[in-house]
């Protein structure tokens, strides 16, 4: 058995203040330091270097549940400084209890300001949606991502997975959306349909509807996709040429319900989910962005929503 | 923003008047160590006291328990890391082997549940554990004193404060000496991998997989190693825990001014070294294949369980399995990662799901409508 | 540096020369006293398996070479290292398609090397789900090569993956089932249909008839035939079987213990064979 010489150990008044000096003074209530933040503002940057382009970091655990926005929440954490205002939106609803929470927790850690008007916020952190009105230049939006990796329902194989991105090797992942059509008349991809980011990338844009897809289109914010769980962060730079997949014959189709309006404002012309109606089927809408919704009803929302600029950019686009 | 918070408000009112005073967390370690135990296991964090909290504010539920005690060790700046100790030095004050009747240095029951049938005891809580306890005294003296009479094979002592305290020899060694289990894998891993700040995943070092393990759920460990696809098919022997040991190792870290080693306090383990014998094509099945297994606290059953899919691991090493039974090891085991996709289908997921309905009605409107796919070739809709 | 002369296009589509794979020590020393003469492919000093060593030929356009031997003579190592299943351990593989085949395409990067079988060489396997996706349908597996070179029009990918079916003879009500439903001759009808979709200039079929029925062989073989003849690919035909090399080819190497131990013309061989291990395989195929 190996023996160590060892000495005493120092008493507790030196050991406190030589951790002050290591490592600053203590901090409030903490979520967590300097450094692990300085760590996740690298891999933003680099996944904003390569976008598309899902890059490991070492997850922290976070005071919500991995699954409850936990990677969303590092980054936010990461990016937000005491004059940042931040908006939280779960659904696209400020209101929501996971929304609240997160927004809440925030802000009494870094002592930011609460921002529910979109067009005010510095950082928006969302889960499964982007805001209807569209994004401005200095704007970052952090979107939660349960599953990052796009290939996972095709290949298990994570090493696979990584040649298959490495090698732009997608083949597959067409052939799954012709089989689709095949056996279902149509794509059947709901919500996180994949997309390609700029002509290289096969990537989740975490499970928004097909509604907010366009939007990630020469985007004039920023937008970090953050996977807690899976410990990986990517990220569609302002002015990224974004695309879902689709064949040429197959036109990328968004949710549209003809005859559908928010019951609330009207606005056809918005993502609007369904609500219980009078009978107690579901037959009413109302607009899933309840913030956009609000300032509709107010006169204060703009007449083209982000989906209809950001189709009416592709279809320039294609004309050119 | 009066919205905003009515849904939120109910969630954190704790001071109803019903409620009975919380224990102390002296209290929680005494009656509910082995629960807490587990909670520092599957943190990864030697932290007693802390634990003890997390458990009684978790209101007994490991995992949250676990999320609390780890998120909380994230929240504190990483001042140094302790030097490398040998297991040898581990102070038992359990040990068993159940691959020999009387192994080197001997068997030391020590504190547990087992060997005695337990019923559930209906006396009042008091009088109920003593009985308890003078049971599981009696029923040490009735194993040691069976059979024959070994020398050295020493009679524990029972109780907390005063148990035998020694450390025997593994054995592993014993073993090594005779050559009869496989030598120590050629791992080029000196650094151990730090799989709370890199992502782990197949192909990563040794040292990441017996870290995720270490802190794995025990449930979900118990069932990769127990229950899993992975166990080799026709091996019907199973694997001999060659040793079980629970006791103290030191933590030590390097003085700053010295550069000695100090010695800071210690740490309670579990740890098993397993032995099998499977057999690979192209191998002649001459040496054991050897598990080992490791956690924090009295966690036998995750000890035993490490131990049996580390054998696994190795087995599989270098064959195209290889990277699936890593996968599972990496990527499913975790208790916060694996309950966090269970505790996310509680959120809303309302606009995901209206866009789901919407391909269900538009795939159900085109089955039934004029533009259906034909198995006809050429045919665009 | 002297700039290389342009030279013309070669007349071959594939060049092999010096071709060995080595399981074990690569060195020169597994060499000695393994090949026919020795009647072991194991190395006697290192244990080495010499599964292929010095093996030399080429393909021209429309051209089909034979490769025969038992198992374990090294046949389907040599096509496994040209179609870049593994790697050989010396030698030249050169495709005309590729720099006018001046590359030594054994030198190409895994990814490089992986980029080649999208349209540079296919190959068909004795086992259909080697590849095939049994679980993606006929017209799935065609539309795996159409959109790896870019295809991106369902309407016209369904055309080819029709029109390459149709050649195959699979009837176009079974295009969107399944290939696990399929039985062994369609799936392997699939396969080569597959294997053909980007007009790949070289083609290479490994026992591509073993283990189906033989009126069902005998089907396939005809398809092959006529293919090879029609398509103008250059194919090597791996085989057991001289009456495969037979139909299917005009050029044959026989191989034994990892050599090559005659070479020649096919039907002549076949009439007149000359080394005794040749002559043991052709009196086994007229017995």
């Amino acid at each position: 058995m190996t023996t160590y010489p060892t000495t005493e150990m120092p008493s507790t008044d030196t050991a406190v203040r030589r951790t002050d000096r290591l490592a600053g003074p203590a901090p409030r209530p903490g979520i967590f330091d300097e450094l692990s933040k300085r760590e996740i503002r690298r891999a933003v940057l680099s996944g904003i270097a390569i976008p598309g382009y899902q890059v490991p970091f070492g997850s922290r655990e976070m005071p919500v549940a991995r699954g409850w926005g936990s990677g969303g929440l590092q980054v936010t954490l990461s990016l937000v400084g005491q004059d940042t205002r931040l908006k939280v939106i779960d659904q696209g609803e400020d209101a929501g209890v996971n929304a609240s929470n997160l927004r809440r927790l925030v802000v009494g850690h870094v002592g930011c300001e609460e921002e529910t008007d979109t067009r005010e916020a510095d950082v928006i952190q969302s889960r499964h949606r982007i805001p209807e009105q569209p994004l401005q230049d200095g704007q970052v939006l952090v979107l939660q991502v349960p599953g990052a990796e796009p290939l996972a329902g095709i290949v298990k194989n994570m090493d696979e997975q990584r040649r298959m991105h490495a090698e732009a090797d997608y083949s597959k992942m067409w052939v799954r959306l012709y089989e689709d059509i095949v056996h279902n008349g149509l794509i059947t991809n709901a919500a996180g349909y994949p997309v390609l980011v700029e002509g290289r990338y096969v990537m989740t844009p975490s499970p928004i509807p097909r509604w907010d897809v366009p939007k990630l289109n020469h985007s004039e914010g920023v937008t970090v996709l953050s996977a807690g769980r899976e410990k990986r962060i990517f990220a569609v730079p302002p002015h990224t040429l974004v695309e879902p997949l689709t064949f040429e014959d197959r036109p990328f189709e968004v949710e549209r319900t003809p005859g559908a309006a928010c019951r609330l404002c009207g606005s056809d012309d918005t993502y609007i989910v369904q609500e219980p109606g009078p009978d107690g089927t579901f037959s009413t809408w109302v607009c899933s962005d309840t913030d956009f919704c609000r300032r509709r009803r107010a006169g204060d929302a703009p007449e083209v929503t982000a989906l209809e600029a950001a189709l009416a950019h592709t279809r320039e686009e294609s004309t050119i | 923003m009066s919205t905003m918070n009515a849904p939120a408000a109910s969630v954190t009112s704790a001071s109803a008047p019903s409620v009975p005073a919380a224990p102390r967390p002296d209290q929680l370690t005494e009656r509910l160590g082995l629960g807490i135990d587990r909670v520092m296991a599957e943190s990864g964090l030697w932290a007693p006291q802390l634990a003890a909290r997390a458990f009684g504010q978790a209101r007994g539920d490991v995992t949250r328990a676990t999320q609390l005690l780890r998120t909380h060790r994230t929240s504190l700046p990483r001042l140094g890391r302790s030097l490398p100790v040998r297991a040898g030095e581990l102070r038992v004050v359990r040990r068993i082997s159940s691959a020999f009747r009387n192994p080197p240095g001997g068997q030391v029951l020590g504190r547990t549940l087992d060997y005695v049938g337990r019923l559930l005891d209906l006396l009042p809580e008091e009088e109920g554990r003593q009985r308890a306890v003078l049971a599981s005294e009696s029923a040490h003296e009735h194993h040691d004193h069976h059979g024959h009479e070994h020398p050295g094979h020493e009679h524990p002592q029972h109780g907390h404060e005063d148990e035998v305290e020694r450390a025997p020899g593994h054995v592993l060694s014993v073993f090594r000496e005779m050559d009869i289990v496989a030598p120590p894998g050629d791992h080029d891993d000196p650094e151990p991998y730090d799989i709370t700040r890199h992502p782990a995943r197949p192909g990563v070092p040794r040292s990441a997989l017996l870290q995720t393990m270490a802190r794995a759920d025990t449930g979900a460990l118990l069932y990769l190693w127990y229950g899993s696809e992975w166990k080799p098919g026709g091996q019907e022997a199973h694997e001999v825990p060659g040793e079980l040991r629970h006791g103290f190792l030191p933590i030590r870290v390097e003085h700053p001014h010295t550069g000695r080693p100090v010695t800071v306090g210690d740490v309670r383990v579990s740890e098993v070294v397993s032995f099998h014998s499977l057999t690979r094509a192209s191998e002649l099945p001459r040496h054991l294949d050897v598990g080992y297994g490791m956690c924090f606290g009295h966690n036998e059953r995750k000890a035993i369980s490490m131990a049996g899919a580390d054998i696994l691991l190795g087995h599989y090493e270098g064959t195209e399995r290889a990277a699936g039974l890593q996968h599972d090891v990496l990527l499913t085991l975790d208790g916060l990662d694996i309950t966090g996709y269970t505790e996310h289908q509680k959120l809303p997921h309302h606009a995901e799901y209206r866009s789901v309905l919407e391909r269900a009605t538009a795939a159900a409107a085109h089955q039934a409508g004029p533009h259906r796919t034909g198995p006809h070739p050429g045919d665009t809709a | 540096m002297s700039t290389p002369v342009p030279l013309a296009p070669p007349t071959w589509a594939l060049k092999v020369e010096g071709l060995g794979r080595i399981y074990g020590d690569p060195s020169a020393a597994s060499l000695a006293g393994t090949g026919p003469e020795h009647g072991t492919a194991v190395s006697p000093a290192t244990g080495a398996v010499v599964a292929a060593w010095d093996v030399d030929f080429d393909v021209a356009p429309g051209e089909a070479l034979g490769i025969i031997g038992e198992s374990g003579s090294g046949k389907s190592t040599v096509m496994r290292c040209v179609a870049g299943d593994e790697i050989a351990t010396a030698g030249t593989i050169a495709l005309r398609g590729v720099d006018a085949g001046t590359t030594n395409i054994r030198d190409l990067d895994p990814s490089a090397r992986r980029r080649l079988r999208l349209d540079q060489i296919s190959a068909v396997y004795q086992d259909p789900a080697a590849g095939l996706n049994l679980d993606v349908s006929a017209g799935g597996n065609i539309a795996d090569p159409l959109t790896a070179i870019g295809w991106r029009n369902y309407g016209r990918i369904r055309e080819r993956a029709a029109q390459l079916l149709s050649r195959v003879e699979v009837p176009l009500d079974r295009m969107d089932d399944p290939v696990r439903s399929f039985s062994g001759g369609m799936r392997q009808r699939v396969q080569i249909a597959k294997a053909l979709a980007n007009d790949p200039p070289v083609l290479l079929l490994d026992e591509p008839t073993t283990g189906l029925d033989a009126s069902v062989a005998a089907g396939v073989l005809d398809l092959l035939r006529g293919l090879l003849e029609e398509t103008g690919v250059a194919a090597v035909v791996v085989s057991h079987d001289f009456g495969v090399i037979e139909m299917l080819t005009r050029r044959v190497l026989v191989m034994q213990h990892g050599r090559v131990v005659e070479s020649g013309l096919t039907d002549q061989l076949l009439e007149d064979p000359q080394h005794p291990y040749s002559q043991q395989l052709v009196a086994a195929a007229r017995g």
